[in-house]
C-alpha cells in the first residue's frame, strides 16, 4: 500500500466571467495527474506559481475537492472519507506552509501550539508523559525548553519554521507535505531547515510531498522530482537524472534561468528564448504555447507521460529533439 | 575620463537611525560606496540588515520614524539630502528610477495602470498622451506582458503579482533613468520571468549606461548581473568586492558561510554547511563584531571591539582575520 496514490486527477475550478449576469466558466487547475508516492521517498514538485503545485497539496490535505479521478492516502480515498475517517487521516498526513509568519496563532504560546493536536487527537493526556513528549519534540528540531512560553512574535524566522515542523511532527505522521517551506527564509537560515528537514524525514522514515520552485533545493532534498505546468505534470523522473537529462523542452527552459552563484559561469549561461505562439492554444500541449520544438502534427494529439529511459518519464510528443541544446542540463 | 568623473553616485559614511519604543536604535552603522556609470552594485544580505533602509536613504525616502543621522550622498555631484523637494522630486524618477520591493502596496489600487505609468512619463518629458501612451505599451512588452494595450486599461487587482511586479518596473525604466535602485525586484518571480527581467536590466545597462544598485538575498541573481558587492550584516558593510573575486575567494567568514551554504545545482550535498544561529533583529545594541555570536573564527576581541573595514588590493573586509593578513 503506497502512502499517496493519485491516478486520473482532474480538479476545475469555476470561475465568474466578471459580468454581473453572466455564467461561470469551467477552469481546469487539475488535469490527469497520476503520481505515486512511496514509504520513505521525498517527492519534490516542482513549477512556476499558479501551475497547480499548491492546489494538489491541497487535494492531498483534503481541504480542496476534486472532480474526478481517485486520491488515496495509505490505502484510503480522500473523498469517501467520513469526518471520523478524516480526523484519524490527520493523525497521518501533516503540513508545513510556506509562511511561518502567518501559519502560526500570535495568540498561543509554542506550547499551546504544540500541544493543541495532542488535545485534539487526545494524545499524551498525562501531564508528566506530555512534559516528556514536548522536550523530545522540540529537541527534534532544534528548539530548547526555554522556547516553550514564548510566543511566535519573539522568534526569528527560521525558529518559527522550526516550531511549524514541530507542530506537524507532533502527530507522528506518515506523510509531511511541505510547500514551500523555505522559501520565506534568509539564505543562512534556509540551509538550517534544509538540514532539518532531510534529517528528520530519515530518521522518522516520512514520506514528503515537497513543494517548491528551486530546482537547487528539490535536489538536495528529494529522491525524485516532477516539473508541473498548467495544472500537468510534465516530466517525472529520480532528482538527478532529471537535472542531468531533462527532457521535456520546459524543464530544459527552466533549468537554463536559473541563475548559478558563480559569476565565470553563470555569464556564459544563456537563458532559453521562450516562444509566446497564441494560435498553438488549441495543441493538446498546455505547453506549446512557448515551445521552441512545436511540431504541429505531433502536439495536437498527444501529451501523455510515457517512459523515456528508465523510470524517466516524459509528456512530450515531439521527443527526442534533434537541435537540443545538452548544455542546459546541469 | 578619469576614474572620479566616472562617478555616478558616491555614498559616503551614511548613519540611518530609527525611533522605537527603547529610544534610538541604529539601523545603518557607516555605509560607504561608490558607483560608476554603466556599473551594477549588489548589496547583499538578510532581512534586517539594512539594506531596504539604505536603498530608500538614496532617494530621501525613509519612512516617519527614520533618520540619516550623518553622511554624504552624492549623485552627479549633486548632494541629495541637501536638496529642496522640488528639486528631489526632478530627480526622483526621471534621473534615479526605484523598483521597490513589494508590488502590492506600490502601486495605486483605484487607478488602471496605464494611466499610473503614462503619469509618470508626462510628468517629466515634454510629450504628447499619445506618445506617452506608446511608450507605456512598447515598455510592457518588453517587460513580457501579453497584449499590453489591452492591459493598460486594466486595474492592479487583475494582474497576478509577478506582472505587477513587471508593472513596476516598466514604471521605473519608462524615462531611461541614469541610476536605478531595484529592490529586491524579481524575488516574488519565476525564474524564467526573472531572467528575462534581469537581461532586459542588462540591456538598458549597455545601451544607456545606467547604472543600478541591486539589492537582493540570491547570490546566484549576485552572480549574474553584479560587477562589484556590497555584503550587508545588522548594518554594517562587512565586505565589498568585485563580484568574481568576491566568488573565487570570499575573505569575511559571513560571506563564506553564505556562499558554502548556498544549495548548489552542480552538485548533490548529503548535508549543508548552514550558519548556526540567527542573524541579530534589527537595532539590536551591538559590542564587538556583529557577526561573532555565530562566527567559527570567533576570538575573544571579536567580542569587545568593532573590527575596522581592512583594505585588501582593492576590497574591503571587516574582520580581525584580516588585521595580519
Amino acid at each position: 500500500m503506497k502512502p499517496v496514490e493519485i491516478i486520473h486527477l482532474y480538479k476545475t475550478y469555476n470561475k465568474r466571467t466578471g459580468r454581473l449576469w453572466g455564467g461561470a466558466e469551467i477552469k481546469t487547475v487539475l488535469q490527469d495527474i497520476n503520481l505515486q508516492l512511496g514509504e520513505r521517498e521525498i517527492l519534490g514538485l516542482v513549477g512556476e506559481s499558479g501551475c497547480g503545485k499548491t492546489t494538489l497539496a491541497k487535494v492531498l490535505l483534503g481541504l480542496e475537492k476534486y472532480q474526478n479521478g481517485s486520491v488515496k492516502i495509505n490505502g484510503l480515498e480522500i473523498k469517501e472519507l467520513t469526518k471520523v475517517g478524516f480526523k484519524k487521516l490527520r493523525r497521518q498526513v501533516q503540513v508545513v506552509f510556506q509562511d511561518p509568519y502567518s501559519s502560526l496563532d500570535p495568540r498561543q504560546t509554542v506550547r499551546q501550539i504544540l500541544c493543541e493536536p495532542w488535545d485534539i487527537h487526545g494524545l499524551h493526556t498525562d501531564t508528566t508523559e506530555r512534559e516528556r513528549a514536548l522536550r523530545e519534540l522540540l529537541q527534534a528540531v532544534g528548539l530548547d525548553a526555554a522556547h516553550l512560553n514564548r510566543y511566535p512574535h519573539e522568534f526569528s524566522g527560521g525558529q518559527r519554521q522550526r516550531i511549524a515542523i514541530a507542530r506537524a511532527l507532533a502527530l507522528e505522521p506518515k506523510l509531511l507535505v511541505a510547500d514551500e517551506p523555505v522559501s520565506a527564509l534568509d539564505v543562512s537560515v534556509q540551509a538550517q531547515i534544509l538540514n532539518l528537514l532531510k534529517d528528520i524525514s530519515r530518521r522518522r522514515a516520512l514520506s514528503m510531498l515537497f513543494i517548491s520552485h528551486d530546482f537547487a533545493v528539490a535536489r538536495f532534498l528529494c529522491d525524485r522530482i516532477a516539473v508541473m505546468y498548467n495544472g500537468r505534470i510534465l516530466e517525472i523522473a529520480p532528482a538527478e537524472e532529471l537535472l542531468h537529462n531533462p527532457q521535456h523542452p520546459y524543464t530544459e527552459a527552466l533549468l537554463s534561468a536559473v541563475p548559478v552563484p558563480d559569476p565565470l559561469l553563470q555569464k556564459k549561461r544563456e537563458p532559453v528564448e521562450l516562444k509566446n505562439e497564441y494560435q498553438r492554444a488549441a495543441a493538446s500541449c498546455p505547453y506549446a504555447v512557448r515551445c521552441l520544438y512545436y511540431q504541429a502534427a505531433k502536439c495536437k494529439s498527444t501529451c501523455e507521460l510515457r517512459q523515456t529511459v528508465q523510470n524517466h518519464f516524459c509528456a512530450c510528443a515531439v521527443l527526442p529533439f534533434k537541435n537540443k541544446k545538452s548544455s542546459y542540463a546541469i | 575620463m578619469n576614474a572620479r568623473e566616472d562617478t555616478l553616485l558616491s555614498v559616503e559614511d551614511l548613519r540611518v537611525s530609527f525611533s522605537t519604543e527603547q529610544g534610538r536604535t541604529e539601523v545603518l552603522r557607516g555605509v560607504s560606496y561608490r558607483l560608476q556609470k554603466g556599473k551594477v552594485l549588489a548589496v547583499v544580505g538578510e532581512s534586517g540588515c539594512g539594506k531596504t533602509v539604505q536603498a530608500l536613504s538614496l532617494l530621501n525616502l525613509l519612512p516617519a520614524g527614520g533618520e540619516i543621522k550623518s553622511g554624504r550622498i552624492l549623485f552627479k555631484g549633486k548632494d541629495i539630502l541637501s536638496l529642496s523637494p522640488q528639486q528631489l522630486r526632478k530627480v526622483r524618477g526621471a534621473e534615479i528610477g526605484m523598483i521597490f520591493q513589494d508590488p502590492m502596496t506600490s502601486l495605486n489600487p483605484i487607478r488602471c495602470v496605464g494611466k499610473q505609468i503614462v503619469e509618470t512619463i508626462l510628468a517629466h518629458k515634454n510629450c504628447s498622451k499619445l506618445q506617452a501612451k506608446a511608450r507605456a505599451v512598447r515598455l510592457l512588452r518588453k517587460v513580457g506582458i501579453e497584449k499590453p494595450r489591452k492591459r493598460l486599461r486594466e486595474y492592479p487587482f487583475q494582474f497576478s503579482g509577478g506582472q505587477r511586479q513587471r508593472i513596476m518596473i516598466a514604471m521605473a525604466l519608462c524615462l531611461h533613468p541614469d541610476l536605478l535602485i531595484a529592490d529586491e525586484p524579481t524575488t516574488a518571480l519565476d525564474v524564467t520571468i526573472q531572467a528575462q527581467i534581469l537581461k532586459l536590466i542588462k540591456t538598458l545597462q549597455k545601451q544607456s549606461g545606467m547604472a543600478t544598485v541591486f539589492i537582493t538575498h540570491n547570490l546566484a541573481i549576485v552572480a549574474d548581473i553584479a560587477d562589484d558587492v556590497l555584503v550587508l550584516y545588522a548594518g554594517y558593510c562587512v565586505e565589498q568586492a568585485p563580484a568574481e573575486e568576491l566568488f573565487a575567494q570570499p575573505l569575511h567568514p559571513y560571506t563564506k558561510g553564505l556562499l558554502h551554504s548556498l544549495v548548489s545545482l552542480k552538485h548533490k550535498a548529503e548535508h549543508l554547511p548552514a550558519i548556526e544561529g540567527y542573524p541579530p533583529a534589527p537595532g539590536m545594541p551591538q559590542e564587538g563584531c556583529p557577526f561573532a555570536p555565530r562566527c567559527p573564527h570567533v576570538q575573544d576581541r571579536c567580542r569587545v571591539q568593532l573590527p575596522p573595514l581592512f583594505e585588501r588590493n582593492g576590497r574591503q573586509v571587516r574582520c580581525w582575520l584580516q588585521e595580519n593578513a
